[in-house]
C-alpha cells in the first residue's frame, strides 16, 4: 500500500480531530443522533438536556435533528438495519406505530436511576414519557372577560363568530374531537355527539386552522378569541406579548405523554439511554419546568411552580387528578374515518 | 404564403440546418438527472397507486375506483381546477395593463415597474402569505378600512375564505403572468398600431384587433404558468384558506402524513397531475389556434 499525501492528510486530520473531541475516543461509531420536536422544543432541549447528558458522559458528541414524529418513524423505518436517529420522541398516536412497527429497544428499566421517580403514567417499558402536553381552552383576557370554565363556554351565543379550531389532521383537533364526545356521552369508540356538538358550533365559527401554528397565530391577527389551545403553544406567544391566557375546562385538562424511544438496532444504544436518563432527571425537568421553557414535568420529584403550577398544577396530585387521557390505540384505528368525515362535513 | 413553391421551402431550409454532431451528448447530464429524480419517483408513485389497500399487499384499480366512486372527491378536484381558472383570470384581467403600462413608458419609469414586479419574487411565498393573514384578518387593514370608512358595521369574514384566498393567489402569482406578457409586448412592432390608426380603427378596435391577437403567445404562456402554480399552491392554499377549505394539494398531502395511506394519496396525486395536464394542453390547442389566427 502506498501512502498518497491525501490519506496522511486525513490521517493527520482525523488523529487532530479526536485530540480536540475526546468524546470520539468513547468508541462513539458516529454522534448520537437525538430526533427532537421543531421549534421551542429544540431550543429546551439543547439548552437543557443537552449539556446534563455531555456532563454525564464525559463530553459524548451528539446531534439534535428536529422534526415531526411521523418523519422520525418514515426515516427510520425506511433504514430499520442502520436507523440514522438514536433517539425519536413520540406522541401518543405515532408511539403506537412506533412500537407495532417494532422500531424502538425497550428503555434497561433496571439499570436507571429516575425510572422509577416518574409518574406511574409516564413509567412504559418500551420508552418512558419525559414530559405532558396539556390541550385546555385558550383565550384572549382583553376580549373574553370572564375566564372560560368549560368546553360548553364555546357555545356562548357572545362569541360568535369568535371560536377557533384546527381540522382533525393534528393531535390537538383529534383530541378536541374526541373530548367533546367524552363531555356529551361519546368516546374514542363513538364519536357522533361530537360532530353533533361541531354543528351547533358552526354560526360561532371564525376559523378552521388548517394546523395548531396557525391557529395560535389567530389571536395574534385578532381573528378569534377562544379555542382548543396547547398549553406550550400559547406560552410562546405570551413570551411575545400576545394577550392570550390558558384555562382549564372543569372536565379536566386534556394531556398527551411524550415517550422517548431507543431506535432499535441503534449503535449508540447506551449513549441512547443516557440521553433519556438525563430527560429523566429531576433537576433536568426543574429547569425545563421554569421560564421560558415551561415543560410539564414527569417526574414526581420535580416541585410545581410558576406558570404550571398557576395554569396546570400545583402539584402531582393535582395533575393527576386533573389530566384527562385519551385511549390512542382505538383513535388510532377509527382517525381516517373521522378525518374523511370532517372533510366533507365541516364547512364554514 | 400559399405562392410559396414546395423546392423553395425545403431547399434553403436543409441546407440552413446546422449538422448534428456530439453537441447532443451535452444534454446527458441533465436527462440523466431527470431520469434518476423525476421519471424513476413517477413511475415508483404510479406503481405506489396501484395498491388495492392501504398496507400494500394486493394490486389493484380499487384507489382509482374509490376515488371517481365518491362524488366528494370530484367536488375537491373540480374546486381546484376551478380555483385555478379564477386566478388565472384575474392575474390576466391586472396583469395585463401592468404589462402594457410597463412597455409604454421611459426606461426610469420601466425599471421601477420592474422592480415592483419582481420584488415579490425576491421574497418567500410564506412571507408573501403571511402578508395576506395581516391583511385579511378581523383585525386586518381591509377591515379596519371599511370599518373607519362607515361601509361595514362588523369585521367582515375575509380570512379562511375563497374570496380572499384568490385575492392572494392573484396577488402571489403576478410575475408569473406579467413576465411573459412583457416579452411579448415589448417585441410587438408600434409601427403596427399607427398604422391602424391610419387607417382609421380608434384605440379599442386597434387594441382587439391588433394588439391582443399579437400579444396572444405571451397570454398563452403567462396563463400556462399562473395555473400551474395557483392550483398546487400547497402553502397559500392552506395558510389563507385555511383547514376547512379542501383542495387537491392538501388533500394529498393529509392522506400521505396523516393518515399514512400512500397508495389512496398517489391514486390522487396521478388523477390531478393528469386533470392538470389537460387543462395545460388545453392551453396549448389555444395557443396555436392563436397563431393560424394571427398568420390568417
Amino acid at each position: 500500500m502506498t501512502l498518497d499525501r491525501r490519506q496522511i492528510l486525513a490521517a493527520g486530520l482525523t488523529l487532530g480531530a479526536m485530540s480536540l473531541f475526546p468524546g470520539m475516543s468513547w468508541a462513539q461509531a458516529r454522534k448520537l443522533v437525538f430526533a427532537t420536536f421543531t421549534g421551542s422544543w429544540e431550543e429546551a432541549h439543547r439548552d437543557v438536556i443537552v449539556p446534563h447528558f455531555r456532563k454525564a458522559t464525559g463530553n459524548a458528541d451528539i446531534a439534535l435533528d428536529p422534526m415531526l414524529s411521523v418523519d422520525m418513524i418514515a426515516k427510520v423505518s425506511a433504514a430499520k438495519a442502520n436507523p440514522p436517529i438514536d433517539v425519536m420522541l413520540m406522541d401518543p398516536g405515532p408511539r403506537l406505530s412506533v412500537i407495532g412497527q417494532d422500531l424502538a429497544a425497550p428503555f434497561p428499566v433496571a439499570d436507571s436511576k429516575n425510572y422509577q421517580d416518574l409518574l406511574p403514567v409516564a413509567q412504559l417499558p418500551e420508552g418512558p414519557g419525559i414530559f405532558f402536553q396539556a390541550v385546555g381552552i385558550t383565550y384572549n383576557p382583553e376580549k373574553v372577560k370572564t375566564p372560560p370554565t368549560s368546553w360548553d363556554d364555546l357555545w356562548k351565543p357572545e362569541y360568535k363568530g369568535r371560536v377557533g379550531i384546527t381540522n382533525m389532521n393534528s393531535t390537538l383537533g383529534t383530541a378536541f374531537m374526541v373530548e367533546l364526545a367524552k363531555t356529551r356521552g361519546g368516546g374514542e369508540n363513538d364519536i357522533e355527539p361530537a360532530f353533533a356538538a361541531l354543528k351547533e358550533l358552526q354560526p360561532n365559527l371564525g376559523a378552521v386552522a388548517p394546523n395548531p401554528g396557525a391557529l395560535a397565530t389567530l389571536f395574534q391577527q385578532g381573528q378569534i378569541d377562544i379555542s382548543p389551545g396547547n398549553f406550550n403553544a400559547i406560552q410562546i406567544l405570551r413570551a411575545r406579548g400576545v394577550p392570550v391566557e390558558f384555562a382549564k375546562p372543569k372536565t379536566g385538562t386534556i394531556a398527551f405523554l411524550t415517550t422517548a424511544h431507543i431506535t432499535k438496532n441503534s449503535p449508540n444504544a447506551k449513549l441512547a439511554a443516557a440521553l433519556i436518563e438525563s430527560a429523566m432527571a429531576p433537576e433536568v425537568q426543574t429547569k425545563l419546568m421554569q421560564a421560558p421553557f415551561y415543560v410539564i414535568p414527569t417526574n414526581a420529584k420535580v416541585q410545581m411552580d410558576g406558570d404550571i403550577a398557576r395554569m396546570i398544577a400545583k402539584d402531582q396530585e393535582e395533575l393527576k387528578a386533573s389530566f384527562v387521557f385519551h385511549d390512542w390505540s382505538v383513535i388510532n384505528q377509527n382517525r381516517a374515518g373521522w378525518i374523511e368525515r370532517f372533510n366533507k362535513e365541516i364547512k364554514v | 404564403m400559399t405562392s410559396i413553391t414546395a423546392p423553395d421551402l425545403t431547399g434553403p431550409a436543409t441546407a440552413a440546418r446546422p449538422r448534428i454532431g456530439r453537441e447532443w451528448t451535452l444534454a446527458l447530464p441533465l436527462a440523466a438527472f431527470f431520469a434518476v429524480f423525476f421519471v424513476t419517483p413517477l413511475l415508483l408513485l404510479v406503481a405506489v397507486s396501484l395498491y388495492a389497500d392501504a398496507e400494500m399487499t394486493r394490486f389493484g384499480l380499487d384507489q382509482y375506483i374509490r376515488f371517481f366512486g365518491d362524488t366528494f372527491n370530484l367536488a375537491v378536484l373540480g374546486s381546484t381546477l376551478l380555483l385555478g381558472v379564477k386566478v388565472t383570470a384575474l392575474t390576466l384581467l391586472f396583469g395585463y395593463p401592468l404589462a402594457w403600462l410597463y412597455t409604454r413608458s421611459g426606461p426610469r419609469m420601466q425599471s421601477a415597474l420592474i422592480l415592483v414586479i419582481i420584488l415579490p419574487l425576491l421574497t418567500s411565498v410564506v412571507v408573501r402569505t403571511f402578508a395576506w393573514i395581516v391583511i385579511l384578518g378581523r383585525d386586518g387593514i381591509v377591515n379596519n378600512l371599511l370599518l373607519s370608512l362607515g361601509l361595514a358595521e362588523a369585521p367582515l369574514r375575509l380570512l379562511y375564505t375563497e374570496g380572499g384566498l384568490v385575492a392572494a393567489l392573484v396577488q402571489v402569482q403576478m410575475p408569473l403572468m406579467v413576465l411573459p406578457l412583457i416579452t411579448t409586448l415589448s417585441r410587438l412592432d408600434p409601427n403596427l398600431l399607427d398604422a391602424s390608426a391610419a387607417l382609421g380603427a380608434g384605440p379599442w378596435r386597434g387594441f382587439l384587433k391588433v394588439t391582443l391577437p399579437l400579444s396572444l403567445p405571451g397570454i398563452v404562456a403567462g396563463c400556462l404558468l399562473t395555473y400551474a402554480a395557483a392550483v398546487t399552491a400547497f402553502i397559500t392554499q392552506s395558510l389563507v384558506g385555511g383547514g376547512q377549505m379542501l383542495f387537491m394539494p392538501q388533500y394529498i398531502y393529509q392522506q400521505t402524513i396523516t393518515l399514512h395511506n400512500w397508495p389512496f394519496a398517489a391514486a390522487i396525486s396521478i388523477v390531478f397531475m393528469v386533470s392538470v395536464l389537460g387543462v395545460v394542453m388545453l392551453f396549448n390547442l389555444l395557443g396555436r389556434a392563436s397563431k393560424g389566427y394571427v398568420h390568417a
